[in-house]
């Protein structure tokens, strides 16, 4: 396990190159640079929230930073899956020349996510600042934690796609349909507190990704620190996550090169 | 001190008929109790034994589909074995597929930068090698256009360029003394030879049986995935020559 972990290290400076490569390619492409990245969450929160806000009964105010934050968490998840599905195959080149860790390629997918994340997340604290003060700065601190276990989470989601769909190669379009589904079971667009008014409230009880959510919104918010049930499911689920993602490459990673 | 030690190595590729199944297929062939895409074994390797010791400049020669290339990636680390025991002493470089492996959209500087890396050059020792291997692959301008505007004579330039950057101590080298254009190949030549005398222990493969003579201490001919035979290279040479002009080739039992 060390010995894996210091592999990975000692590529590092070739999978940091590749990933400033994947974000200068992103960018290259568009005026816009940065902000085009950053286009697709907004305009859609801008949407969303003129629609649900009425729907719900929410101050568009206290709504549209939360949706923001739904949005782009929600933006990481789908593409460390989805590009996670595809991270084998555009790193073959070099899977078939150099003995590399395989765990660098996932990494390489989750850290440009991360990247998109993180610049999202300052744009919601520049919202929460100019709306809601500076009050309950503290809480923010949890902020650091929450990051490494989405990460995880991310990196994760990704090794499991990636072998997966080296394995079969319908994954992509399966997680596809899996994720929809997910969306709409995990309380983005709407407030966790419509859900159990209704009685639904089980369905966020049950969802890890739920708490998640909670563990971003809480502290970005509304200036809280996270609830203690909340932080422990998150890190049950992200332990989980990476133990699969872990057996999964003690088990087939020496092997992969045969399904490519 | 560098060793190579094969014990009773094999290598299976399970190649599938059909081309990877759906998920969707698979489930509803397992739940008829159907095969769903039946492995064909093909035995790439079988049973190498084989000892190479530091100093030992070992040339392998045998006809397409051999499994000469495969042996290489095997020792590489990119293959694993199927059975039997592999154990490989000494930091190994490798020189095989050298067109692969480039970021079409990033510059050649950038990519000099990725292959080197992935070498184990870290910025600070790649930054005194970075005007050399310039230099060398006598691209000039075009390192700093994107690659994929690049030809394929190019690629091989900086591929080359960069791969022999490095000061070996195990090198496996799969038949790139042909590289690139005449005066290309002079200077290839030139640098292999450099670096066939620095580096501690060398497998290399090759249908150039002149270099082989010159080059190597060490012949291995393999054959159907078997050594065929193992000796000094004028003999080994000798006796695959003869099999190859004489009519009737020795074929091992079918696999």
């Amino acid at each position: 396990m060390s010995r894996y972990l210091k592999s990975i290290w000692k590529c590092r400076y070739f999978w940091i190159s590749l990933v400033q490569m994947d974000l200068r390619n992103r960018y290259r492409r568009s005026l816009l640079g940065l902000g085009w990245s950053l286009l697709h969450p907004i305009a859609m929160t801008a949407v969303l929230c003129t629609v649900f806000s009425k729907v719900f009964g929410q101050d568009p105010f206290e709504y549209a930073p939360s949706l923001l934050v739904g949005l782009c968490f929600w933006n990481f998840i789908t593409t460390s899956t989805k590009d996670g599905c595809q991270c084998l195959f555009q790193g073959e080149k070099y899977i078939r020349q150099f003995p590399a860790p395989m765990a660098i390629y996932p990494l390489r997918t989750v850290l440009g996510a991360s990247f998109h994340f993180l610049v999202a997340m300052l744009v919601v604290l520049v919202l929460r600042f100019s709306f809601k003060g500076f009050g309950g700065l503290a809480s923010l601190l949890s902020l650091g934690p929450t990051l490494m276990l989405l990460l995880v989470l991310g990196w994760s989601l990704a090794v499991l796609a990636a072998f997966s769909t080296a394995h079969f190669p319908d994954v992509l379009h399966l997680s596809e349909v899996g994720l929809q589904i997910l969306f709409y079971a995990t309380p983005i667009i709407y407030p966790a507190n419509v859900l159990q008014q209704r009685g639904l409230g089980w369905l966020i009880d049950y969802n890890p990704l739920a708490s998640y959510l909670h563990l971003l919104r809480e502290p970005l918010l509304a200036g809280h620190w996270p609830e203690f049930n909340m932080i422990l499911t998150a890190e049950m689920s992200t332990v989980f996550m990476a133990c699969a993602a872990m057996l999964t490459l003690a088990r087939c990673e020496k092997r992969i090169i045969f399904q490519l | 001190m560098t060793s190579i030690d094969l014990n009773d190595v094999s290598l299976v590729f399970r190649v599938r008929q059909n081309r990877r199944v759906a998920l969707k297929d698979f489930i509803v062939n397992r739940m008829f109790l159907r095969s769903v895409n039946p492995f064909m074994e093909i035995r790439a390797l079988q049973n190498i034994n084989l000892q190479i010791r530091e100093g030992d400049r070992l040339g392998v020669i045998g006809h397409n589909g051999a499994g000469k290339s495969t042996l290489l990636k095997l020792l590489g680390g990119i293959y694993p074995p199927s059975g039997g025991r592999l154990k490989v002493r000494g930091v190994v470089s490798s020189l095989f597929d050298l067109s692969l492996g480039f970021e079409p959209e990033a510059s050649g500087w950038e990519n000099i930068a990725y292959r080197g890396y992935l070498q184990g050059e870290t910025p600070h020792s790649l930054r005194d090698k970075m005007a050399d291997i310039a230099e060398f692959s006598e691209l000039g301008d075009f390192l700093n256009g994107p690659v994929r505007h690049y030809s394929n004579g190019m690629l091989v330039r900086l591929a080359f360029a960069v791969a022999t950057a490095i000061e070996p101590e195990i090198l496996l080298v799969d038949e790139v003394l042909s590289a690139g254009d005449m005066a290309f190949q002079k200077k290839a030549r030139k640098r292999m030879e450099d670096m066939i005398a620095t580096a501690r222990l060398i497998v290399m493969v090759s249908h150039d049986m002149q270099s082989l003579l010159k080059f190597c201490n060490r012949a291995l001919w393999l054959d159907h995935g078997q050594i065929q035979m193992i000796g000094k290279p004028l003999d080994v040479i000798a006796a695959y020559t003869e099999a190859m002009n004489s009519p009737t080739i020795p074929l091992p039992a079918a696999a």
